[in-house]
């Protein structure tokens, strides 16, 4: 009986140690941030952040195909076969994989339109995931693509941020996500490209986003098509998600700056 | 008595004398209009000055790199014009055979405006003198970096983005290709949008971010880390 209460009590104590790290900054350029903003500004309270949720988008889809790999090999359908991999062995390893599209088509909810960009993006922030993975596929170099946003870093998140924006405060985060995927990739011998662009809709993203590009293991175009190929990118890319959950670090939010009124300065053209 | 043959003596030079005053006249009516074209300032043409050396920031889809490369060109001498001729001369490279980032030849760009930061509109009266110029009060509204700088706002043809490769690479290529090279040549150039046709676009071709403005910078300097296993 004693046993019982005593491992409840250190589960207990588990789960509040791990809540507590989820919610406060815990290296000391994280501390030493958070202590300036907050003498500075109010904070928030963190957004809740699912260190167990991993976003998919399979890019394109329906009547954009993305680009054409060969005369019968579509973008759209090598990153949807991705996705189902990486979801696959993701749920295995106790993620909870949450994807934009599951079909050739993504439609909004209850509509037969056609998922914009932004859609994907608000599916993504809504699921406040530990990491965001927009997937796409080219016939260009060969190995793996991976790039981050090409946004200036920020320290803090500011409430009420701009859309086109609001990756900002997650550059960081994304950054040290792109150093592990590249190390998994690198020791599951996969050639590696890491690079920053801004891929839409990255910079709309509140997560640690990255554009994964899946190249042709050689020059043969046709091997983006290899089942046994996405199978062990897939798996490299899902074994450095295992580590990252543990390492991901959500940014401080700051509420937004008091708006004093100021009067309009006007000039005479 | 004047003899006969005198009289046709006399009106054959009278007829020399009026064939030479004519000829004097055509020529001298033909002189004065070659100096009056010479004078006349009408612009019927863009002003191009004499050709120059000028550096295109020019990108290899192998290696994904941009590399310096100049090109001895002649370009316009306003602002704008110049703006516009840098990027159909830089796009023009992408069409030749051989090309490393090869892209469909044909006119790219539509129109190049140059606006001077921070944006700032009119209220107030009806009139150029009674109006007065405010700035947004947007913390996000575009800010020059120093005195003088400008947004680019290039207008790209539909016909050019509709063709142009897609993915994430060479897409990404094309735009900071532009962007260093109107950095290089025209450093007041702050911030840098995109239109396709007059309107926003999402994408370039399904990847690289139209709707974002873009900072104007050296892109030879772009960091790329490739991993051979």
């Amino acid at each position: 009986m004693n046993l019982a209460k005593k491992s409840a009590t250190a589960c207990l104590l588990a789960i509040a140690t791990h809540l507590c790290s989820a919610q406060t900054p815990t290296t000391p350029a994280q501390i030493s941030a958070a202590q300036k903003s907050t003498a500075a500004t109010p904070t928030l309270p963190a957004s809740p952040f699912n260190r167990t949720t991993v976003l998919l988008d399979p890019a394109h889809g329906g009547s954009d195909s993305g680009s054409r790999i060969s005369d019968s090999i579509l973008e759209k359908d090598i990153t949807l076969a991705l996705a189902f991999k990486l979801r696959s062995l993701l749920a295995a390893r106790g993620f909870t994989v949450v994807m934009t599209r599951d079909s050739d088509a993504a439609t909004q909810a209850d509509t037969p339109n056609p998922l914009t960009l932004d859609d994907r993006a608000g599916i993504a922030n809504r699921a406040h995931p530990a990491a965001c993975l927009l997937l796409h596929a080219t016939a260009a170099g060969n190995g793996v693509h991976i790039y981050r946003s090409e946004l200036e870093p920020i320290p803090n998140e500011v409430n009420g941020t701009s859309w086109l924006t609001a990756q900002a405060a997650w550059v960081t985060q994304s950054e040290k996500l792109q150093k592990l995927l590249g190390q998994a990739l690198t020791r599951a011998r996969v050639p590696l490209v890491l690079s920053r662009a801004s891929v839409r809709p990255v910079d709309s993203l509140t997560c640690p986003a990255l554009v994964v590009e899946l190249a042709p293991k050689g020059s043969d175009s046709s091997s983006l098509t290899n089942e046994s190929y996405q199978q062990h990118v897939a798996g490299a890319i899902a074994a450095a998600l295992v580590f990252w959950q543990n390492q991901a670090q959500p940014p401080v939010r700051l509420a937004p700056l008091p708006t004093t009124p100021t009067p309009k300065k006007g000039v005479q053209p | 008595m004047i003899s006969r043959h005198q009289r046709i003596v006399f009106w054959c030079l009278v007829g020399c004398i009026l064939a030479m005053g004519t000829l004097l006249f055509v020529e001298r009516q033909r002189a004065r209009d070659r100096i009056v074209a010479l004078a006349d300032a009408t612009p019927l043409d863009a002003p191009y000055s004499t050709t120059e050396s000028v550096t295109l920031d020019l990108a290899n889809d192998s290696d994904g790199s941009i590399t310096a490369t100049t090109r001895p060109i002649a370009l316009p001498g306003e602002v704008t014009a110049r703006a516009r001729a840098l990027l159909e001369h830089l796009l023009a490279e992408y069409a030749l055979p051989g090309s490393p980032h090869p892209l469909q030849s044909g006119a790219a760009v539509d129109d190049v405006f140059l606006l001077p930061l921070p944006l700032v509109g009119h209220s107030g009266g009806t009139t150029a003198a009674t109006s007065t110029l405010i700035a947004s009060n947007d913390p996000n509204a575009l800010q020059p970096q120093n005195p003088g700088g400008e947004l680019a706002v290039i207008n790209l043809r539909s016909s050019f983005v509709n063709a142009h490769p897609s993915g994430v690479e060479v897409e990404s290529l094309t735009l900071m290709s532009i962007i260093g090279t109107l950095h290089t040549n025209l450093p007041q150039i702050e911030q840098i949008r995109f239109l396709v046709d007059g309107q926003p676009r999402e994408t370039l071709a399904g990847h690289a971010d139209l709707l974002r403005t873009y900072p104007s910078k050296d892109t030879t300097a772009r960091a790329e880390t490739s991993v051979a296993p």
